[in-house]
């Protein structure tokens, strides 16, 4: 029993919040989230939170979007209600794979959006779509390509009747310079519908500028009112960094690695393999606390569509020949990254059972049907996003539960114990 | 080279009107891909420099499912402007969401409006060009600069254009509305009624009375929000059973949802004006009583005039031709 504490859940992952109320011995934080007919979050707390300890257990899953705007209202309501410290318990991170500027990692656009006109059928194993570049057709979101030929066609009109801008209020103001200018040398091009079909040269097109949105969406809770982060497995662990309150970052390498010594038949003989270069450190630090070998993939990323040989652009350092293979990530979201590891780690490095272990199954996409498809064996996640759908889908599937390391870290924020006894991997 | 000139940029929400005030500011929209990723988050790419520009968002509210995605690109892309050193950003938001969770009227009720202020802000927003607040109020929770236009001077043109006007009288459905009502019926010089109405739960009408006198006169209900229409329809019936010649009904924001044009076809209002704030094309087919006042006109100007460090108080009283 922990007093003076009320933990809300928001409506993305009720089991976590149960088993985290249960493990506390706390009845849950009595809350109303739903939507207006309009589409706006509507959130009712029931429960005084006055002079209490508040935990806003939420996780960025499934309609992203929404459960974030839904965390960021509930936790301003409770700071607005007078609660004596706001806690935002994310036990996946919305938006912290976009903490850096190249999204590089196995994100790729809804295949089904229905903004995204270009490229919908050439669909390949890898359907990280090709990032767009200058010269690429524009309108993979809005579809600005229509308007673009209609708006040169209203500048030709215009041009020719003076190129007033639409607007006359009756003084006698000069037609306000409005229409862009691309480049230095546009002064030089008389017409303006030169400026609306400017083409940038190749190779010295303007890069194309990619948001942000991980610092944005630490910025956002900050400004909510959140005075405590807990999360677990940060994609960067720099992330940390972007606010200015505490944030405790939770590891699920100790029940990786207790997965690992427990449930895998002779694991000593196992190798540990990391699927790219950047979870390298990640894989190794589980290698070295179990005392065992270590292989990298090493992934060269060519802009040329290949399809089976892709493949062979996926290098293997180190021998698993006859061994049984562990693929250590920290997410899985199209898992494309641990499929395909799986198959090079299969075919050409002759491992006889493949297993992956990531903290994060967020499995969108087609996510679950590839891993049923692969060479994959076992893929053992945490229930850090809700899992019972995906559970259903595949029978490959290991949950592993975080609820009572969430659970433990709540308890010891709450009473200012230290928490790194959690980090601890034995 | 810089050129601080404007550049107009737009979400998913209504990229309809977007174009319509790209149009009358005779450029172009940016070259930019605002999607979502398979996990479900939203990303944007640019693909124009915006360094040392006067950057206008436009993004409105789609009603529905992605309203909060509609917020979520919004704000990501003023961060996107804000890191790609945009002199100055504007959020042009015609319709501004959360506008009605503006007070704390319950033990613990979130004041969303303040929290989208203060994210705004944070992102990075160094003005905001909005329509018709819900509560006028609100600009007071921001820090930064909030031009409140209004749809008014459109509306006006409307009715004289539209109505044998000299015969109406202008209803406010709620006491809240009636100030915005008045101003209507004193700028044609026609009389006001007023509605009273009891509210026992969001989007539900109870009693509803009238004060005033419509009888053998064209009822012109003004709001500034038409949401489940629940009101409006309630209030139609009201004004029919005291005489009234015709019902209809003219708002600012459209927004239309649940069930609202199932309810407006069978009513007994003639005509639903609304501006187009608020995408409504595709509701327009299943309801013929539907009428567009284009506002497109007055956000452009709005953002030229604010580019160009004018005024913007003109337009408090005229509609851009």
């Amino acid at each position: 029993m922990v007093r003076n504490i009320v933990v809300l859940g928001g409506s993305s992952h009720p089991d976590l919040v149960n088993t985290v109320c249960h493990l506390l011995g706390i009845p849950n934080g009595r809350i109303t989230l739903s939507k207006f007919a309009v589409g706006e979050t509507r959130v009712e707390i029931q429960d005084s939170v006055r002079g209490k300890d508040v935990f806003v257990i939420q996780s960025g899953c499934g309609r992203v979007n929404d459960h974030l705007v839904e965390l960021l209202i509930t936790i301003s309501a409770c700071k607005t209600a007078s609660a004596k410290r706001v806690t935002a318990v994310l036990p996946h991170f919305p938006y912290s794979r976009q903490s850096d500027i190249p999204y590089n990692k196995t994100g790729a656009p809804l295949s089904k959006s229905p903004t995204f006109n270009g490229g919908k059928n050439d669909f390949t194993f890898e359907s990280r779509p090709g990032t767009p570049g200058p010269m690429d057709s524009p309108g993979l979101g809005v579809s600005h390509g229509g308007l673009e030929k209609e708006l040169s066609r209203i500048a030709l009109d215009r041009g020719a009747d003076g190129g007033v801008n639409g607007v006359d209020r009756g003084k006698s103001h000069p037609p306000t310079p409005l229409r862009r200018t691309n480049t230095a040398d546009s002064s030089s091009v008389s017409s303006s519908v030169n400026a609306n079909e400017w083409v940038p040269p190749k190779g010295t097109g303007y890069k194309q500028w990619v948001a942000q949105a991980g610092t944005l969406v630490a910025d956002l809770l900050t400004c909510a009112g959140a005075d405590h982060i807990i999360t677990m497995d940060l994609h960067d662990p720099q992330y940390q960094g972007f606010f200015d309150i505490p944030v405790d970052n939770l590891y699920g390498r100790p029940l990786l690695q207790r997965y690992i010594k427990y449930n895998i038949p002779d694991y000593q003989n196992a190798v540990i393999v990391s699927p790219d270069a950047g979870g390298a450190k990640r894989a190794t630090a589980i290698a070295d606390a179990l005392g065992m070998e270590f292989a990298l993939i090493h992934k060269e990323r060519r802009p040329t569509r290949i399809t089976d040989r892709q493949n062979a652009t996926m290098m293997l350092v180190g021998d698993i020949v006859g061994k049984v293979a562990i693929l250590v990530d920290d997410m899985a979201d199209t898992s494309n990254t641990i499929t395909r590891a799986a198959k090079l780690l299969k075919g050409k490095g002759g491992a006889t059972r493949v297993y992956a272990l990531v903290t994060h199954g967020v499995f969108s996409g087609d996510a679950i049907d590839r891993i049923n498809a692969s060479a994959l064996d076992k893929v053992i996640t945490t229930n850090s996003v809700p899992q019972d759908q995906h559970k259903r889908l595949c029978d490959k599937l290991v949950v592993l539960d975080v609820g009572e390391v969430f659970a433990e870290a709540i308890r010891r924020v709450h009473h200012g114990e230290s928490i790194s006894v959690l980090f601890r991997n034995d | 080279m810089a050129t601080n000139s404007i550049k107009l940029l737009t979400g998913n929400s209504h990229p309809e009107l977007a174009k319509k005030v790209a149009e009358r500011l005779g450029i172009d929209l940016l070259d930019m891909s605002v999607f979502k990723y398979s996990n479900q988050e939203t990303s944007v790419i640019m693909r124009e420099s915006v360094r040392d520009e006067d950057v206008f968002i436009l993004q409105s509210t789609k009603p529905g499912e992605e309203l909060n995605d509609g917020l979520m690109e919004l704000l990501i892309i003023i961060k996107a402007c804000k890191t790609a050193s945009a002199r100055r950003i504007t959020a042009v938001m015609p319709n501004y969401p959360y506008a009605r969770q503006d007070k704390k009227d319950k033990s613990r009720a979130p004041i969303s409006a303040k929290l989208l202020a203060n994210m705004l802000q944070k992102a990075g927003c160094n003005h905001i060009i909005t329509m018709d607040l819900h509560a006028s109020q609100i600009q007071g929770f921001f820090d930064v600069p909030v031009d409140n236009l209004y749809a008014e001077p459109s509306t006006l043109r409307y009715i004289r254009e539209n109505f044998d006007y000299k015969n109406a009288v202008i209803v406010s459905p709620d006491a809240g509305g009636a100030k915005r009502a008045t101003a209507l019926a004193d700028r044609l010089d026609l009389n006001f009624a007023l509605i009273h109405k009891e509210r026992s739960r969001p989007n539900e009408v109870s009693r509803m009375t009238l004060v005033g006198d419509v009888a053998g006169k064209i009822a012109i209900l003004v709001d500034d929000m038409a949401d489940t229409c629940g009101t409006l329809v309630k209030a139609a019936d009201v004004l029919m059973a005291s005489g009234a010649r015709e019902v209809v009904a003219i708002v600012t924001h459209g927004i239309l949802s649940g069930s609202a044009c199932e309810k407006i076809n069978s009513s007994k209002l003639s005509k639903v004006v609304v501006t187009n704030t608020v995408p409504h094309e595709e509701k327009k087919k299943g309801c013929a009583k539907l009428e567009t006042i284009d506002i497109a006109p007055t956000l452009a100007e709005a953002c030229r005039r604010t580019h160009n460090g004018e005024s913007v108080s003109f337009l408090f009283s005229h509609a851009p031709v």
